[in-house]
């Protein structure tokens, strides 16, 4: 018997979930997922007032449920449970505006590029951090990601694609759009290296990853509900949709359908990262890259949590694998602590670098000139509470190609 | 993606062949889904494959083998959920680990019982109800129902062995043959030269 799409009954109550929760580690307020999800499922399905609102602590990492051994859907039941019974809770006036002001990454940005170096400049500021983290409670030891002046789809709109026959379409995401067009354009090099011109989406929106968490699913739904039309139009154009965001793809193929109702089926299958679509037309010989001769990079690669959840991490580690002069080390699998907004937050900071202590330590310890990782979030962290230069994957590959 | 041998199941078993044959040199993948019970006595239970991965084996964690592929007498791949069928696994040989019904390895209903990604045979008594014993502690039927092999050891699936498929641990059938690690490797090295 299965009680809709909640599978809560498959689960033994093995624990293992609750051995390889990061949150359970250094955080002793929170239930756990094995409490959180299923255990607390069933008390809900009677009484919403069993909500704990504890479970604002749950990154949705989604260690648990690669952990699972019985497939259930804990992360999921947490972040549907938060979505339909915590967004009442009221939260107080400027924590409220700070949430909406994180999750609001697509009109923050759009007001931030075009005055991009004062905002770089005034966030950088000590007074300034001091009063975000007394008034706005945002943490006074974040660096802020830095907005770019030009946006990437402006650099974009110049580029002439026009003299290839194949196309993919690429969903850039906020973060490649607003504050770091670098890697969008080493995207679109690569494609154009591989005989693929680049088309964009008719209209892009942020995926919606930051609205959830932060408890405005109706905003994160309609916004999703844009992406996939756009999708649906590239798909049946023959297009595959690719990306160069971890949490960005991992969002939209699973968590729509699973967390948000909307139905991907659709486009699933051709929404993928890059590191994936270059892996599967490299190896088959469908194209061809050059590598320079002249490379030397020593990477760590570091497992975003998302991407391990979609098991594609393969991929990243095949492609870097194939770079000539490139000594890699894989990075066992620990959460980083920073869980997109999360650790922004003044009040979860502690927690935040907590959970990433033991990354960094194997960051440390691998004695590599740079890490790499599919994920933004992963990488602000890293290179906040490392010091060491993080990459996408997309961008040594860029690197270490001959154009 | 190529590999020597692909392992389906990260329990005891499967750990334990992938652990010997990457020792070994071989290529190899392990796909597991979750965590078996086998990492609570590992010091840290989320990186209790992790010291395959040292050893240079490929661990799929939280994929699901989905079915496997093959023409006459050979598996020529396995497509994973997570992979897809564009990346199907291919390998030189199979080892399905993947324990009995906690597990799903083995799959029932009220009268079957079957392997659901090969649909290698399964020995069990077409009698269902004698399939338990009521008395609990005594010897449970069902305990040796399993995946049945030749001799040599290789999966019989519709009555013949499959060349490279094997199994390994809980999924086997009683008086089945699990898959020899040694002479497996010795074949190899021998092949290798």
């Amino acid at each position: 018997m299965s009680i809709g799409s909640v599978n809560l009954e498959q689960c033994l109550k093995c624990n293992l979930c609750t051995l390889v929760c990061p949150m359970m580690e250094v955080n002793p307020d929170y239930p756990g997922p094995k409490k959180a999800g299923p255990d607390g499922e069933r008390y809900r399905l009677k009484d919403p007032a069993f909500f704990d609102y504890a479970l604002k602590y749950c990154l949705n990492c989604k260690r648990c449920e690669v952990a699972c051994p019985s497939d259930v859907h804990i992360g999921d039941m947490i972040q549907s449970a938060r979505i339909k019974y915590g967004s009442q809770a009221k939260k107080k006036g400027l924590r409220s505006l700070r949430d909406w002001t994180l999750a609001s990454t697509d009109l923050v940005g759009s007001i931030s590029s075009p005055v991009a170096p004062i905002v770089n400049g005034v966030l950088a500021l000590r007074p300034v951090k001091a009063v975000m983290d007394g008034v706005l409670a945002v943490d006074r030891h974040r660096t802020f990601p830095k907005y770019s002046r030009q946006k990437f789809v402006s650099w974009f709109r110049r580029q002439d694609q026009s003299a290839f026959d194949r196309f993919v379409t690429y969903f850039h995401g906020c973060y490649v759009n607003y504050n770091y067009p670098d890697l969008g354009k080493d995207f679109v090099r690569l494609m154009n290296a591989a005989g693929y011109g680049v088309h964009l989406l008719e209209k892009e929106k942020c995926c919606g990853v930051a609205l959830m968490s932060n408890g405005f699913a109706d905003k994160a739904r309609r916004q999703g509900a844009v992406n996939l039309a756009s999708m649906r139009k590239a798909v049946s154009a023959g297009e595959q949709v690719l990306t160069t965001s971890s949490t960005c793809t991992f969002t939209m193929r699973d968590e729509y359908p699973d967390v948000l109702g909307l139905d991907n089926s659709a486009v699933r299958d051709s929404l993928m990262l890059a590191t994936k679509w270059l892996y599967t037309k490299l190896s088959s010989g469908e194209i061809h890259l050059k590598f320079r001769k002249d490379f030397r990079m020593k990477v760590a690669y570091h497992t975003a949590c998302h991407m391990q959840k979609m098991g594609w991490q393969i991929y990243s580690i095949a492609l870097l694998q194939m770079i000539p002069g490139l000594e890699l080390t894989v990075l066992d699998q620990n959460c980083c602590g920073i869980a997109g907004t999360f650790g922004f937050k003044k009040e979860n900071y502690g927690y935040s670098q907590a959970i990433g202590a033991k990354l960094f330590a194997d960051v440390e310890a691998s004695g590599a000139d740079v890490v790499a990782t599919d994920c933004e979030t992963c990488k602000w962290q890293i290179e906040m509470s490392t010091g060491k230069t993080v990459l996408n994957p997309v961008e040594i590959l860029a690197e270490a190609v001959e154009f | 993606m190529k590999f020597d041998v692909v392992v389906i199941g990260g329990g005891w078993a499967g750990r334990t062949v992938a652990d010997r044959l990457a020792g070994a040199g071989l290529r190899v993948c392990v796909v597991s889904e979750g965590l078996s019970l086998a990492a609570v006595h590992d010091e840290s239970p989320y990186s209790c494959l992790a010291g395959l991965q040292k050893k240079g084996v490929t661990v799929l964690r939280g994929d699901r083998a989905l079915q496997g592929r093959a023409d006459a007498d050979k598996v020529t791949g396995l497509v994973t959920r997570n992979l897809g069928p564009d990346t199907m696994l291919e390998a030189g040989a199979f080892v399905l680990a993947t324990g009995k019904f906690f597990s799903r390895g083995l799959l029932s209903d009220m009268n079957h019982i079957w392997e659901p990604v090969f649909g290698a045979d399964v020995a069990y008594d077409a009698d269902r109800t004698k399939w338990a014993d009521p008395e609990f502690s005594s010897h449970q039927p069902f305990m040796d129902f399993g995946v049945r092999t030749d001799e040599a050891g290789h999966v019989l699936v519709s009555g013949r062995p499959v060349m490279n498929l094997y199994a390994a641990g809980e999924i086997l059938a009683a008086g089945s043959k699990e898959f020899d690690t040694d002479s497996f490797i010795e074949e190899y090295e021998h092949r290798i030269g």
